[in-house]
């Protein structure tokens, strides 16, 4: 027998799902997903900030822009597949609570916006990269695509962290 | 486990820790923050921005290490990044002090809390350690031996449960 009522949208089907009470129900799971979120996401903030840095002219000027990303780019994307894995059943768990939270939908909104300035940054910007590889100055449009990723996953920390502060006052 | 954390957690409160606590939760500073609702979110997110850092500073340390990354020597690459480690670490402890004197009951009187420090000190005298007698001996373009390996993936798994502490504060039992 469910003790919890017939979902009436998606968003509750997602969250009385066997796997979303169990998480939502667990002592544990929900704090050791959140913990394997955060390990990934210092991860992913981390290393694509070490690449940003140098595209703006902060840091590592020295080295090859292509050896850098070569270097970090592994790590970036299994901690992002890490991070988003522990994120989605995060989510599952409250998920109706989740998709009224303003915050995590402008989470969502900057998550895409680092993806779509990561895609024109690699089909178009790094295409001339041979030409600035070890420039300590790179173009302006790597300059900005730098400082753009930035932006864009400073701001996927705070609306994150703000939905913890908010999840469930709004309804 | 748990139980354990609930018995220390109790111990905590018989301490003057309490009374510590208490007072600071008096104090103008915490009384400010308490009122300003983006206060704690903001600066935990300057303390996530500097684990970044660190994190990723060890985690490129490591990578040379193993030889699975970099094109400058050992040496070079060490400098560049415990340099950051450094920084990272003023900009840890000054926002976690923040967060402290924000929330005194909160932090202080939480065995996860206290768990989480000792094992931060210990993080620190072994970056320390390594930073003084392990990388020394990269000089001159040499590559790690078995113990700087060791040393590397032990600072890895350290501050993997320095953060793990950090968001299990919020689940205390006690």
């Amino acid at each position: 027998m469910s003790f919890y009522p017939e979902p009436t949208n998606i968003w509750e089907s997602i969250e009385y799902s066997t796997l979303g009470i169990t998480i939502a129900e667990s002592t544990w799971m929900f704090p050791t997903l959140e913990t394997i979120h955060v390990i990934a996401l210092v991860t992913v903030l981390g290393m694509i900030a070490i690449v940003d840095l140098r595209l703006i002219g902060v840091g590592s000027r020295q080295l090859a822009v292509t050896k850098l990303s070569k270097d970090t780019l592994p790590w970036v994307w299994g901690a992002f597949a890490l991070a988003a894995m522990s994120g989605g059943l995060l989510f599952v768990s409250k998920a109706s609570s989740y998709v009224i939270n303003p915050y995590f939908l402008w989470k969502m909104v900057m998550l895409t916006l680092a993806g779509f300035n990561m895609m024109y940054f690699h089909f178009f910007t790094y295409r001339t990269v041979e030409h600035w590889d070890l420039d300590p100055t790179v173009p302006i449009g790597a300059k900005i695509a730098g400082g753009l990723s930035l932006v864009f996953w400073l701001l996927v920390v705070f609306f994150g962290r703000a939905v913890g502060f908010t999840l469930g006052i709004f309804y | 486990m748990g139980d354990l954390l609930f018995n220390f957690t109790e111990w905590l409160r018989g301490t003057p820790l309490t009374d510590l606590a208490l007072a600071m939760s008096e104090s103008a500073p915490t009384l400010w923050i308490g009122e300003h609702f983006w206060s704690i979110p903001i600066v935990q997110v300057i303390h996530i921005l500097a684990i970044a850092a660190s994190f990723a500073s060890i985690l490129m340390i490591n990578a040379r290490i193993l030889r699975l990354a970099g094109s400058s020597t050992l040496e070079e690459t060490t400098t560049r990044y415990v340099r950051v480690i450094w920084w990272a670490l003023v900009v840890l402890v000054l926002s976690g002090l923040v967060m402290i004197v924000g929330e005194p009951i909160r932090a202080l009187i939480n065995a996860v809390f206290w768990v989480k420090m000792t094992v931060f000190v210990i993080a620190i005298v072994f970056t320390v350690w390594f930073h003084k007698r392990v990388a020394r001996r990269f000089a001159g373009g040499a590559e790690a031996s078995a113990g700087a390996k060791a040393a590397g993936i032990l600072l890895v798994i350290l501050w993997c449960m320095i953060m793990t502490g950090g968001r299990w504060i919020a689940y205390n039992p006690g």
